[in-house]
């Protein structure tokens, strides 16, 4: 929604979004109190340190020469591939998917429970399956549509309590490193944590992240997921 | 702004052979490296000894780490501290550093850790805003004489709600809103997805508008 406040949305994404607020009363609630958060923070002020202790500041540049490298980036817990974000575009695409998808389903299965002051959890009670587009892991690499459903193994499942979000890999065979998509399940939807090795169906949004050191394909966020076989 | 005599007591130890690469100088004084070649240039002209680089480093981040510190921490003589601790691993571990990120986004995690080892180490409580600052009653009463003092009044309460807020969405909001980091830095420095950051940001606002609600009639 901040993107959408700042203006920085393209003009279809608007209209979608405006046409979602003349009908959820809970998304213009929440859009007043972004506005109003988003204006009061933009005030937020900027300090500029004192003059740095020469001494101090000496004996910091006599420290830049060759020696063993320091850990001092905690290795994330899972090495690698977890956690990258994608193109601006695909970024501001996201957060208006994540509010639209999440409030259209409220609105249209009528399946939900409202938090208090820590935010709305959602409930997604059904789905219309007929939109999701049935492919593979390997055949989402050429996939263009929004809504898909694939079907693979559970492997390197993530959950962080704080954020609310589960994060893990979806392998096309069990028994070999072949080709994979990663899943994430993010706020305001709430679902139980697949289990590890499980093979399910997971329904959701297609995205691709071409980040350097990452280029994965993903279903983010997941909207659904069905278990097929334990 | 930038700080010419340390810059002035610092350049008459560049190596004459190897001139650090000029510094930019963004409006307002303060520096900035914005071109990844340039950062490359300069982190190569570290890993070559040249003092002038280490110091065009430390001036173009020092100001921007120490406003996140002081945000995170809510002290500004431990935030120095903890600008010290950062820069002196950031000296470090440039002898090994390879690209694989950019230079802002690895000395922006430095800093994140750093921030959040110090929150475990000082387990640190929060006071409830109006401890702080007030009712907003009082606030009211207070005298308000110009419009400098008012718009100091109006900063220093919505920085007090910041600090109020949990260290993730804290943490979201000062690199938006001080340090102006896109979404996509913002993961990269997290190292979490868009999606994470743009939910974070969002349970962030909310929470922050619900925190100086009482406040508003002074803002």
């Amino acid at each position: 929604m901040v993107p959408y406040i700042e203006g920085e949305l393209e003009a279809h994404d608007v209209s979608r979004i405006e046409q979602h607020l003349l009908d959820c009363g809970w998304c213009r609630e929440l859009l007043l109190r972004l506005r109003a958060g988003h204006q009061m923070a933009q005030n937020l002020p900027h300090f500029m340190p004192g003059a740095p202790h020469q001494p101090q500041l000496e004996a910091l540049m006599a420290v830049a020469a060759p020696s063993a490298p320091m850990h001092h980036e905690r290795a994330p817990l899972w090495e690698g591939w977890l956690g990258r974000v994608s193109t601006p575009r695909m970024v501001t695409a996201l957060a208006v998917l994540v509010l639209i998808q999440a409030t259209f389903l409220l609105v249209s299965n009528r399946g939900y429970v409202f938090g208090k002051r820590s935010g709305a959890a959602i409930k997604l009670s059904a789905l219309d399956l007929k939109e999701f587009r049935q492919l593979s892991i390997p055949e989402l690499k050429s996939n263009t549509q929004p809504h898909v459903a694939t079907d693979g193994f559970v492997r390197d499942v993530h959950t962080d309590e704080e954020e609310g979000t589960v994060a893990f890999k979806l392998v096309d065979s069990e028994h070999s490193s072949g080709s994979f998509v990663v899943c994430e399940i993010m706020n305001p939807i709430h679902m139980p944590a697949p289990a590890e090795g499980s093979h399910v169906r997971v329904y959701g949004v297609a995205r691709y992240d071409a980040q350097t050191d990452r280029k994965w394909n993903e279903v983010n966020p997941v909207l659904n997921i069905s278990v097929l076989k334990r | 702004m930038y700080n010419a005599n340390v810059s002035g007591a610092m350049n008459n130890q560049t190596n004459e052979r190897e001139k650090p690469t000029a510094v930019r100088l963004a409006e307002g004084g303060r520096s900035r490296i914005t071109d990844r070649e340039q950062e490359r240039e300069l982190v190569q002209a570290v890993q070559r000894g040249t003092l002038g680089a280490s110091h065009e480093i430390y001036e173009a981040y020092r100001e921007q780490i120490f406003n996140l510190s002081l945000y995170m921490i809510g002290d500004a003589s431990q935030a120095q501290d903890v600008v010290q601790t950062v820069f002196l691993k950031v000296f470090r571990g440039l002898a090994r550093f390879r690209f694989q990120s950019s230079l802002r986004t690895w000395i922006y995690r430095i800093a994140h850790n750093e921030c959040q080892d110090y929150h475990r180490r000082q387990r640190i409580s929060h006071v409830p805003l109006e401890a702080i600052l007030g009712s907003s009653d009082e606030i009211d009463t207070k005298p308000n004489s110009d419009a400098l003092h008012g718009r100091r009044e109006r900063e220093l309460i919505i920085q007090q709600a910041v600090m109020q807020l949990p260290l993730k969405m804290r943490e979201v909001i000062v690199l938006k809103y001080v340090e102006g980091f896109s979404y996509e830095e913002m993961g990269k420095v997290l190292r979490c997805s868009a999606g994470t950051v743009a939910s974070r940001l969002n349970r962030a606002l909310v929470e922050l508008e619900e925190r100086l609600r009482p406040f508003r009639r002074v803002l």
